[in-house]
């Protein structure tokens, strides 16, 4: 009996040796995923062609040679309406990026202003900034750009009583948009760059010298106000020698309107403000939480090093502090980004606009489409990621 | 003893009662000296942020209420009263009803209403004290809920699952207010009260389970055939609008971006590369592109990818999307809540002999879950705020319908009110939750704080 007994439970076991061993349930488990995913695409797949077929549509990205018949309001490379639609994607991508681009920075520093207001030590100012912050972050959006839009910019008046923004009458702001002088480099005016740009090069040359010195010998060296002399000084000096090659085409009121200039369209200024004071909530936010994150000990041991609260300040609080803030920091850039596509709900022609629903309209091509505008947002954001781990690796506690 | 008497007589120092403090350093003025005028450019800047606060409060009174115009029925009627210095309140109080229920028929509002009712008080016994269960109650009304809501809210003919499922909601929602009053009043589950009354507690355990389950039938009995009597008509998604449309929309991405979102998370810190790498290329996916583009997917591509006879009405290709999108931020929620749990935690439920499901849902995630309270609810606050995206595909959810208004002829170009309006009570809305996750914070994580 007995060894029958363990006969049958040895087949049993090595039965379910096969059953419970992790190592063949997770493989059966992953067939089993990757079988339905398949499946799921191979379902898709057939009745995206069928019903590509039943519309007598055919699939393929031929469609972005052909010329796409409408006009753009605003592009800053050029663009007519029979341009192809490639060219309309480009359009569409330089006018995010412009968008996004002038968002971020002026997000940053007005961020990072209300967050050091937060932690001001004036009662009354902290609290001023913490409602700036409760009332803006816990209001949509696309609300807010809806208002700056319809509330503000659309009740501007004509073109004839412009606002005068500075009293130089070179900026106006009327209905139409921001009109603002636009520069006209003269012959030598690129003279002036390229002294600038090899200035930038030999600044940033001399700062690192003079660290690698402090460094080495302890010896301090004013690097910042040299670079600052330098970078401004000498391509001030060429610009001068070469006569100042540099006109500025001022608008003009002609008529019914400005001729002249620059100018930028109200739905711009909509979406540029809101997205600012809108991601400066956050901004501010992470600004406080950084620097509260940095124990008040730091403070003390630097005072009693007999450093000067602004030293303490510039040398020990903000570089540890910087380490907490850069990451969400870059990531609500990543959002400002991304959230530059609500311009669609005003009009102005941001990528989305002019590719998603414009040509995806007259063109009918929903999937290359879908899959071109999501391409542009994944590559920005795994360029962003990445220079971030970059700068993560670069900071990073450095323990022993 | 004589000794002591002695020195008891002699003069020992004695100190004088401390001073109080100066006047100005203590009470409100102390405050404000210390708080708001400490040093010159304090007191600027208060005296600055003072002006600010009045010139924006002063302004926005005299707008919003001293020349507000209460009544009208047009807007010129309004800038022939006050033009711009005033708010045209009327423009808003007249379309109150579209900016709550969009255009759904007034005669049958009382649906909406009943339905939201029936959440809300399907969700009350989770405030309620001595109540047991909180975790099979919120299953339930997140879970089969949504059969009776969504049928209260569509209406028409009801096919035979439709039909049992209305049926057992309404059973459940029995079952939990029955199980409320039972363990508030005896504090015992409503299990064991049955158990009690039909007798069967001096039973065996194996047959207590058989009254409980004949109170289920002869509640799922009458709900069945009380529900068969309804007859209410159909309402087609187009009509619904306003603030409904807002909360049903975030309410399905709330319920739903949870448990996708635990999943996913789960499915990227798994040790199975397949389903790691389906994971991760969906969270990637959706995380790195904005909602607008997911929306306009949803919109184009969702008839295309499905069979000509399925084709979902806008509403249910806007919820896919916003679930879609609102899983993969949710899944970056609760990733970052797992990795906060230190290595010794799934090590010790491990040497217990718990297996992986029992770790996670035992040990793991509730510890994960606690730690991102406030990541969570600030997901939630986002979704709501997110849902006004919908109005760019053409959805009239509360901000199209908030924007709607000024095409009216009778409103033309009323802009301010409305928008106003709207972003007041999205700030409510939002306020509150945000506020309530700190409450949440604070009461889960008292054993957390060191003192």
């Amino acid at each position: 009996m007995a060894v029958v007994d363990r006969g049958a439970s040895g087949q049993g076991s090595s039965f379910s040796v096969i059953v419970n061993d992790e190592r063949y349930r997770s493989i059966f488990y992953q067939i089993i995923v990757f079988a339905a995913v398949m499946w799921a695409g191979w379902y898709l797949f057939t009745n995206t062609s069928e019903n590509l077929e039943a519309r007598g549509m055919s699939a393929g990205f031929d469609f972005l040679g052909s010329t796409a018949g409408f006009s753009i309001a605003f592009s800053i490379i050029p663009y007519e309406a029979g341009d192809s639609y490639l060219w309309v994607y480009l359009v569409g991508i330089t006018n995010t990026l412009l968008l996004s681009f002038l968002a971020i920075v002026a997000t940053t520093l007005l961020g990072f202003f209300i967050g050091i207001l937060r932690l001001s030590k004036n009662w009354m100012v902290a609290q001023l900034a913490s409602w700036y912050v409760e009332i803006l972050r816990n209001t949509p959006l696309l609300l807010q750009i809806l208002f700056w839009y319809l509330a503000v910019f659309a009740i501007l008046p004509r073109p004839k009583q412009s606002l005068d923004v500075l009293g130089l009458e070179i900026f106006q702001l009327n209905n139409r948009g921001f009109y603002f002088p636009a520069p006209v480099p003269g012959e030598l005016f690129w003279l002036t760059m390229v002294t600038l740009l090899i200035s930038v090069i030999v600044a940033y040359g001399i700062a690192v010298w003079a660290k690698k010195r402090q460094n080495a010998t302890g010896e301090r060296f004013p690097a910042f106000w040299t670079a600052v002399g330098i970078i401004i000084g000498v391509p001030l000096l060429v610009f001068l020698a070469t006569g100042s090659p540099l006109q500025w085409d001022i608008p003009l009121l002609k008529g019914f309107n400005f001729t002249g200039g620059s100018s930028v369209p109200p739905a711009f200024l909509a979406v540029f403000i809101a997205l600012v004071i809108y991601h400066a909530c956050f901004i501010a936010e992470m600004v406080r939480a950084g620097i509260l994150s940095v124990s008040h000990g730091q403070t003390e041991a630097s005072y009693s090093l007999g450093l000067k609260p602004g030293l303490t300040l510039r040398l020990v609080i903000i570089p540890q502090a910087m380490r907490a803030i850069v990451p969400p920091l870059i990531s609500n850039w990543m959002n400002v980004v991304k959230n530059s596509s609500l311009a669609i709900a005003v009009g102005f022609p941001d990528l989305v606009a002019v590719f998603m629903q414009t040509s995806l309209n007259q063109s009918g091509h929903a999937i290359e489409i879908v899959a071109m505008v999501m391409f542009f947002y994944m590559t920005v954001s795994l360029t962003i990621s990445g220079a971030l781990n970059y700068y993560n690796k670069l900071v990073q506690l450095k323990e022993r | 003893m004589t000794n002591l008497d002695a020195s008891s007589s002699e003069v020992i120092f004695q100190p004088k009662p401390s001073l109080p403090p100066p006047p100005n350093t203590v009470g409100a003025i102390g405050w404000i000296r210390k708080n708001l005028f400490s040093s010159p450019l304090n007191a600027f800047l208060t005296i600055l942020s003072l002006y600010v606060i009045w010139v924006v409060v002063s302004n926005t009174f005299e707008w919003a209420i001293v020349n507000a115009v209460w009544e009208a029925n047009s807007r010129r009627e309004c800038l022939d009263k006050v033009g711009l210095s005033g708010a045209c309140w009327a423009g808003v109080s007249h379309w109150m009803k579209n900016f709550i229920y969009g255009r759904y028929p007034d005669e049958e509002v009382w649906r909406i209403n009943l339905g939201f009712g029936t959440l809300i008080l399907w969700m009350l016994p989770f405030w309620l004290p001595r109540v047991t269960s909180k975790i099979a109650i919120g299953a339930s009304a997140i879970l089969i809920s949504p059969f009776l809501l969504g049928y209260l809210f569509a209406g028409g003919e009801k096919g035979l699952f439709l039909q049992v499922m209305v049926s057992v909601a309404i059973t459940s929602f029995v079952f939990c207010w029955a199980h409320t009053v039972s363990s508030m009043v005896t504090g015992k589950s409503l299990w064991a009260s049955i158990v009690q009354a039909s007798g069967f507690a001096a039973k065996p355990e194996a047959t207590q389970k058989y009254p409980v389950f004949a109170a289920f039938l002869v509640v799922f009995a009458v709900a069945f055939t009380w529900q068969s009597s309804w007859n209410i008509t159909s309402q087609s998604t187009n009509l619904w609008g306003g603030l409904f449309v807002t909360l049903v929309i975030s309410g399905i991405g709330i319920a739903v971006s949870l448990p996708a979102g635990i999943v996913l998370a789960l499915g990227r810190r798994s040790k199975m590369p397949v389903i790691r790498v389906f994971c991760v290329s969906f969270i990637e996916l959706f995380r790195s592109v904005p909602l607008i583009t997911v929306l306009f997917m949803a919109v184009t591509m969702v008839p295309l990818f499905l069979p000509e006879a399925i084709n979902p009405v806008k509403i249910v290709q806007a919820i896919i999307a916003v679930c879609i999108f609102s899983s993969a931020y949710m899944a970056e929620t609760v990733r970052g809540g797992l990795q906060a749990i230190p290595k010794g935690q799934y090590e010790a439920a491990q040497a217990l002999g718990l297996n992986y499901w029992k770790m996670m849902t035992l040990i793991v995630m509730p510890q994960a879950l606690k730690l991102m309270i406030p990541n969570i609810v600030g997901s939630f606050i986002g979704l709501l705020k997110d849902t006004t995206l919908v109005s760019i595909v053409g959805l009239y959810d509360l901000l199209l319908m908030l924007k709607a208004v000024s095409q009216n002829p009778q409103w033309n170009g009323i802009h301010t009110e409305p928008l106003v309006f709207g972003a007041s009570l999205y700030f409510v809305l939002c306020f509150i939750m945000s506020k309530y996750s700190q409450h949440l914070e604070r009461t889960l994580g008292a054993g957390q704080v060191r003192k």
